[in-house]
């Protein structure tokens, strides 16, 4: 056998490895060109883990046996997700054939144009049975309130479905007060007249960014604040906007549980949950997850839901908090992706998804007294949906946004400032967020 | 024929070509992204080069100064703890215990804390501290020492406290094992000539000790500074940087930066902005603690 020097040897070495590096990439590229000229036979989602997507897992797998598509569910936490879609769709990747999106990322996602157009490229076409707000949502450019300058002159298509119809509503303890608060006046006086050593009037969900954001919104829109008025000019510093929050961090907050500022969702079900608060804001899938849940719940059947209660103006406006199936730009198997959407949002479907857990758009499944009786908030969520819910900001800078507001909201919640100091330093932060990404502030 | 210039032997020529891939990859995974970085720095979202408008949003943003403050605060409570509980420990475990086997189980029960995920003490960290059903206002409570549960997360210094006793918690056996590996170091001779004349255990930690010690405090504060500006989970966790921003370290605030305003110029600004002054603050504090044994 012929003897090779070390030089040869590490010669040799270095021309084979660079002759082996790019091998799995070109398998990977031939494999990939195959399937793509074959039959779809796996569909990819991208979801949010937790109550959200559970319902939908328990269906995929019916789809699968129907058509014998493979059908993935990938999870993700909340916030991942949404990083996860972004640099996804930034390299238009194609690793996602849908995916799960909270309603406030449509304008990112629109804004990017990284979403298949579900009604020119499928045909897909209102439904007389689901509330127009509800496929408003999906829509981009939003076809109401006011459209990001470089969006004006886009052309509208729907890009999303709502498979979870959540809209934030208003809970509080039945089997305590015998009738409904009916403004945030009447919530006062509750929160008031049942706080007592070890069982708070109110929960505030204030820890800092989303979860007081949230929390705060329907309070904001229902005293007549808002962050921007309809041609984006901010106006977190109003009057009104100022008075709203007052009367979160202030007035209710004499009566809300000791670390208000640091108490999230959990935290909110689980005073409510063992009896030890009377009332608060709340979502879909706190009320079926843990405030009526068996085994968990210490108040099953002593909640009531209602619509967020009004404000000094005599509008309640409760929030959008959707999440919706889209098909990326990048997935290779658009029309399978589409298909399965409809075969979900089917009411027989539809149905059957609900018995699992989800949370429904079709007005004749909110309204379905058999459904009803085991979700006790579909009433109230069917009347949310029927009074046009607010959604936030149709913008893509709506995660800075509310970053700086729901830090704002917080600081006020703690005391660290007063509501006027908070929201007036938020208004000016925000003004320079949007000016810098070309919005008239 | 150049002076100063000669051949490279063949061994030398084989040395090179063999540290080639491990080089290659260092281009790779570090040059190639900080290169890339910087470019990102000096750019728009669309490309276009936009000088030093980058760091000049970044250095105008009042949140950075806050997420500054939060650190350095953040800093000077646990690095001064974890070195004085850390060196405290090192020398009582030296100078008491000499049996291998309790040596050994104090050896463990030190990786321990290194190993645990940041997430997962994190959320034991929210069982501890949460309001109402937090595990040391019920102990305090038990035991009388408060009447009124404490506001643990929700008040701004104590929330700072909160975050930085999880970092010491989990960091203080780091600072221990470096230390206590270095006292294996100091030669047995050297410590019963410093007692037969006399030496007390101050003196003999003053002029034996310390000086085995003194490069391993250089790459204990090198290591811990490093982590301090990679803290990320149990603050958020804990209290999502709040309240407000008081405890918005800067790891988090990049972090919004890039992933919730998607201000990736910004970032990549703040990115190569603490890059440098780490760098800097580095040379100075090596400069401080000579790495050479006086």
């Amino acid at each position: 056998m012929e003897r090779i020097s070390r030089r040869e040897f590490v010669k040799r070495t270095a021309f084979a490895g660079a002759l082996l590096t790019p091998l799995p990439a070109i398998l990977e590229a031939c494999s990939s060109g195959t399937s793509s000229s074959n039959k779809t036979t796996k569909l990819t989602i991208a979801a949010v883990q937790g109550a959200e997507d559970g319902p939908l897992k328990k269906v995929a797998p019916m789809y699968q046996s129907q058509t014998g598509i493979t059908m993935e569910v990938v999870e993700f936490p909340y916030d991942q997700l949404f990083e996860k879609l972004v640099t996804t769709f930034q390299a238009n990747g194609s690793s996602y054939d849908l995916c799960m999106m909270d309603d406030p990322w449509m304008p990112k996602f629109g804004t990017m144009g990284a979403l298949q157009p579900l009604d020119s490229n499928f045909g897909f076409t209102r439904d007389s049975d689901i509330p127009a707000i509800v496929y408003d949502v999906g829509t981009w450019p939003p076809p109401h309130g006011p459209v990001p300058p470089s969006e004006q002159n886009k052309s509208q298509h729907l890009y999303g479905i709502t498979i979870v119809g959540n809209v934030e509503m208003f809970m509080y303890r039945k089997d305590l007060a015998t009738t409904a608060p009916s403004s945030w006046d009447d919530v006062l006086a509750n929160a008031q007249k049942y706080n007592k050593s070890n069982f708070y009037g109110y929960v505030i969900r204030g820890k800092a960014t989303n979860p007081a954001s949230s929390d705060s919104l329907p309070i904001l829109w229902s005293f007549g604040g808002d962050i921007f008025d309809s041609s984006w000019k901010v106006m977190l510093d109003s009057t009104a906007s100022i008075d709203a929050i007052t009367f979160l961090t202030q007035s209710l907050k004499k009566y809300a549980e000791p670390g208000a500022e640091n108490t999230d969702a959990g935290d909110r079900d689980r005073l409510i949950a063992i009896g030890q608060a009377f009332q608060s804001t709340t979502w879909p899938a706190e009320v079926t997850g843990v405030v009526e849940a068996q085994g968990v719940s210490q108040v099953i059947g002593k909640m009531a839901y209602i619509p967020i209660p009004k404000g000094p103006g005599g509008k309640g406006l409760g929030m959008m908090g959707n999440w919706l199936l889209g098909i990326p730009k990048g997935s290779q198997n658009g029309s399978a992706a589409a298909d399965f959407i409809k075969w979900l949002i089917k009411t027989d479907n539809m149905k059957t998804y609900v018995q699992n857990g989800g949370i429904p758009t079709r007005t004749s499944l909110l309204n379905d007294p058999t459904l009803g009786q085991a979700n006790p908030y579909f009433p109230a969520l069917a009347q949310s949906l029927a009074a046009n819910p607010n959604w936030r900001p149709r913008t893509d800078q709506w995660n800075a946004v509310e970053t700086i507001y729901g830090t704002a909201v917080n600081q006020a919640v703690a005391g660290l400032k007063s509501p006027k100091d908070a929201l007036t330093a938020a208004a000016a932060q925000i003004r320079t967020t949007m000016k810098q990404a070309g919005y008239p502030s | 024929m150049r002076a100063g210039r000669r051949r490279l032997s063949r061994d030398e020529r084989l040395a090179y070509l063999i540290l080639l891939p491990a080089l290659g990859a260092v281009f790779v995974i570090v040059t190639i992204p900080f290169v890339l970085v910087v470019i990102q720095s000096i750019s728009a979202d669309d490309g276009t080069l936009v000088g030093l408008r980058n760091y000049s949003r970044a250095l105008s943003n009042p949140l950075l100064y806050d997420a500054l403050r939060a650190t350095a605060t953040y800093s000077l409570i646990v690095l001064p703890i974890e070195i004085l509980f850390g060196l405290g420990f090192a020398l009582l475990v030296h100078r008491t215990v000499r049996r291998p086997g309790l040596r050994a189980a104090i050896y463990v029960l030190a990786i321990l804390p290194l190993v645990v995920p940041p997430v997962a003490i994190g959320v034991v960290a929210r069982l501890v501290y949460a309001p109402s059903y937090g595990v040391l206002n019920v102990i305090l409570e038990r035991f009388g020492a408060i009447h009124q549960e404490i506001n643990w997360l929700g008040d701004p210094n104590l929330a700072m406290l909160a975050v930085a006793s999880v970092d010491i918690w989990q960091w203080t056996p780091f600072v221990y094992l470096v230390l206590f590996s270095g006292l294996q170091t100091v030669p047995r001779e050297s410590v019963e000539a410093a007692q037969l004349d006399g030496a007390d255990w101050w003196a003999q930690f003053r002029y034996i000790d310390l000086a085995y010690l003194r490069p391993l405090f250089l790459l204990i504060i090198f290591f811990r500074l490093a982590d301090v500006l990679r803290v990320f989970d149990h603050v958020f966790i804990l209290t999502g940087g709040g309240p407000g921003t008081t405890t918005q370290l800067l790891s988090l605030y990049m972090y919004r930066v890039e992933f919730k305003y998607f201000d990736s110029g910004q970032a990549a600004a703040l990115a190569v902005l603490v890059l440098v002054s780490f760098s800097i603050l580095y040379r100075l504090i090596s400069r401080a603690l000579p790495l050479e044994r006086t």
